[in-house]
């Protein structure tokens, strides 16, 4: 019993970091309507920027948190000012198409920054472990897992206390609407967009030193792991992005223990499958997503 | 021309028929990340028929190409009711999920005192069919060309049938088609197949030009290329797709103009590109007006068009 209970605390740790990462797809999934896969390049061009300022300089770590996060903000207007604003309602798929052409020039730029498939990160903690009675946690997970439980209350917060949050809401019901009864739309859009990329580069700096290194793989490990567990959990849901990464980081350890790391991802990948075919919603979304989402009032993101 | 023009040919020709696949998919309004898993099936297959089991070339590519719609069809009948991004990325776990099952999968004979056939993540080498039966690589490059212009053809005479305006017409909103008569989930479920017998088409080709496939070759990216070259050449012809792979492959890749910041001139300028055209550089609006050009019918005169008011061109 002790093993398994071992095994979901480190799959509910890892966990941790893939539901971060789904808050911030959540927010601009969920406002736009549209699929941003530049969401990790953008993390990564913060995370590579920390980095180099890291090697270069060895300056405190909480500097190099800051120029992450600043780094992925900056990434993120770029993507929203070049595939998102001018692209018009409607055109979902080349806004997609586009931000997956930016995927590409990110990864190269961070790639020209610093070739190596690999460079040291700074810890939070130096690694250690902590043990609570049978069990064994790492101190970097709990950091994890305390900023995704935060961040998810100070967006809830947000999105139902302020103004800010109320007009957001507005957008999301219909934004035309939201135009006609006074909202800056596309203000509103940029200002979720640099927040969604914020706390993207909160996930990306907590994961990297976490492991205390960065690689290369960074911006598709970002972009695949918030997407699945944004999917898994429920669209655009901030509850749906918690319990996605929760559930996606469980998966994956109970598989891994039992059959090896290609039949983890196998796993994930085969339960996200099951799910959208019996629950398109995810597990908090309604089935009223299953009619084409957005129907009602919004855009559909596909076609024309 | 040089051996090694010949080989960009070749594989522009080959790419091309992944991205009519996902092209295909698109013109009925659906994206799948997941085009690539057909490819895969199509190359494995034709690649353990001819090199494994030493049937003809030809017997090859129709297993590729029926494997790939038979595991399209398998896909399409729980998927295809999915929508906008629950299909997407239905699509992609399924792709995902498949490049996996080929990193696991091993099946080997042995063959002339060698082993043959799928080792897991070590790919599958040695599909030698062309070498063995001296195929030279330009026979092999018109081969190719000439099964992609078949296929061109068929997809030219697919548009201008009921098939395919019923693709279309589900594309642009499939409520308003199924209340004109379309049966939605069957047309799309055809559209599927077809996409699934191309890709696995050029699978099989793919396996034999290369003569070796790995699991990694088939990942998200190869499905989301594919996806962005029927929209960077344009949605309103097959020939969309075609210019994107050139563009791409041909442009860039293979001359070394940019060198290091290929991927930061190309990246830049497809997201130009599709701020000026959103649906790619071969529109629908383009093809129509080259269409009645070529057609050389007179245009409508004024009575005509103080019906609808001016008509659009």
């Amino acid at each position: 019993m002790i093993p398994f209970i071992q095994t979901t605390l480190d799959g509910l740790m890892v966990g941790s970091s893939y539901g971060l990462l789904a808050l911030g797809f959540a927010l601009i999934f969920g406002v736009m309507r549209r699929l941003n896969l530049s969401y990790g390049p953008s993390i990564m061009i913060g995370a590579y920027l920390g980095t180099l300022l890291y090697i270069k300089f060895g300056p405190p770590t909480y500097v190099v948190a800051i120029v992450a996060v600043a780094g992925s903000v900056m990434a993120g207007i770029y993507v929203e000012r070049l595939c998102f604003a001018p692209l018009g309602v409607g055109a979902g798929v080349a806004s997609m198409v586009s931000s997956f052409a930016i995927w590409m020039q990110l990864e190269q730029a961070s790639l020209l920054m610093l070739p190596r498939h690999s460079y040291p990160f700074p810890s939070l903690t130096g690694g250690e472990l902590w043990s609570l009675g049978p069990f064994v946690v790492r101190p970097d997970y709990l950091i994890m897992l305390a900023a995704m439980l935060a961040m998810s209350a100070a967006l809830t917060l947000l999105l139902y206390r302020t103004r800010f949050g109320l007009g957001l809401r507005a957008i999301v019901e219909n934004s035309l609407a939201a135009s006609l009864s006074g909202i800056d739309v596309e203000r509103t859009m940029l200002k979720a967009f640099a927040l969604a990329s914020a706390i993207g580069g909160v996930a990306g700096f907590l994961v990297l030193s976490a492991n205390q290194q960065v690689t290369a793989m960074l911006g598709m490990w970002a972009t695949l792991k918030g997407l699945i567990a944004m999917m898994i959990g429920g669209l655009g849901s901030i509850p749906g992005a918690i319990v996605g990464g929760l559930a996606l980081g469980v998966i994956e350890a109970h598989s891994q223990n039992l059959f090896g790391p290609q039949v983890r991802d196998l796993a994930a990948y085969a339960v996200l499958f099951v799910l959208l075919v019996l629950r398109p919603g995810g597990i908090l979304g309604t089935t009223a997503v299953r009619r084409g989402m957005g129907q009602r009032g919004g855009d559909r993101w596909t076609t024309t | 021309m040089d051996d090694h023009l010949i080989g960009i040919v070749s594989n522009i020709g080959v790419i091309s028929f992944v991205a009519l696949s996902a092209y295909l998919l698109l013109l009925t309004g659906e994206i799948s990340f997941g085009q690539q898993a057909f490819f895969a099936i199509g190359a494995y297959t034709s690649g353990i028929v001819t090199a494994m089991w030493q049937l003809p070339f030809a017997l090859g590519l129709g297993a590729g190409a029926a494997t790939g719609a038979a595991a399209a069809l398998l896909v399409g009948l729980p998927t295809l009711r999915l929508h906008g991004l629950q299909f997407a990325i239905a699509t992609l776990a399924f792709a995902e999920a498949v490049r996996i099952l080929f990193e696991l999968f091993r099946y080997q004979i042995v063959r002339d005192g060698e082993l043959v056939g799928p080792n897991g993540i070590e790919g599958f080498r040695n599909i030698r069919y062309i070498f063995e039966n001296d195929v030279s690589a330009t026979e092999f490059m018109l081969i190719i060309y000439g099964l992609l212009g078949a296929t061109l053809f068929g997809l030219f005479l697919l548009e201008r049938s009921r098939l395919g305006t019923a693709f279309r017409m589900i594309g642009e909103d499939d409520l308003l088609a199924a209340t004109q008569g379309v049966a939605v989930v069957p047309v799309k479920l055809t559209a599927a197949c077809l996409a699934g017998t191309i890709a696995g088409l050029g699978g099989g080709l793919y396996a034999h030009l290369t003569t070796y496939v790995e699991p990694a070759i088939f990942d998200v990216m190869l499905g989301v290329h594919s996806l962005a070259y029927g929209l960077i050449g344009g949605l309103g012809t097959a020939f969309g797709p075609l210019l994107g792979v050139v563009i791409d492959i041909g442009l860039l890749e293979s001359t070394r103009w940019f060198a290091g910041y290929r991927m930061i001139v190309f990246g830049g300028l497809v997201a130009v590109l599709l701020i000026v055209r959103p649906r790619g550089l071969l529109d629908e609006q383009l093809v129509h007006r080259i269409r009645r050009a070529v057609r050389r019918r007179p245009r409508p005169s004024p009575a005509n068009d103080t019906v609808l008011g001016k008509e659009l061109s």
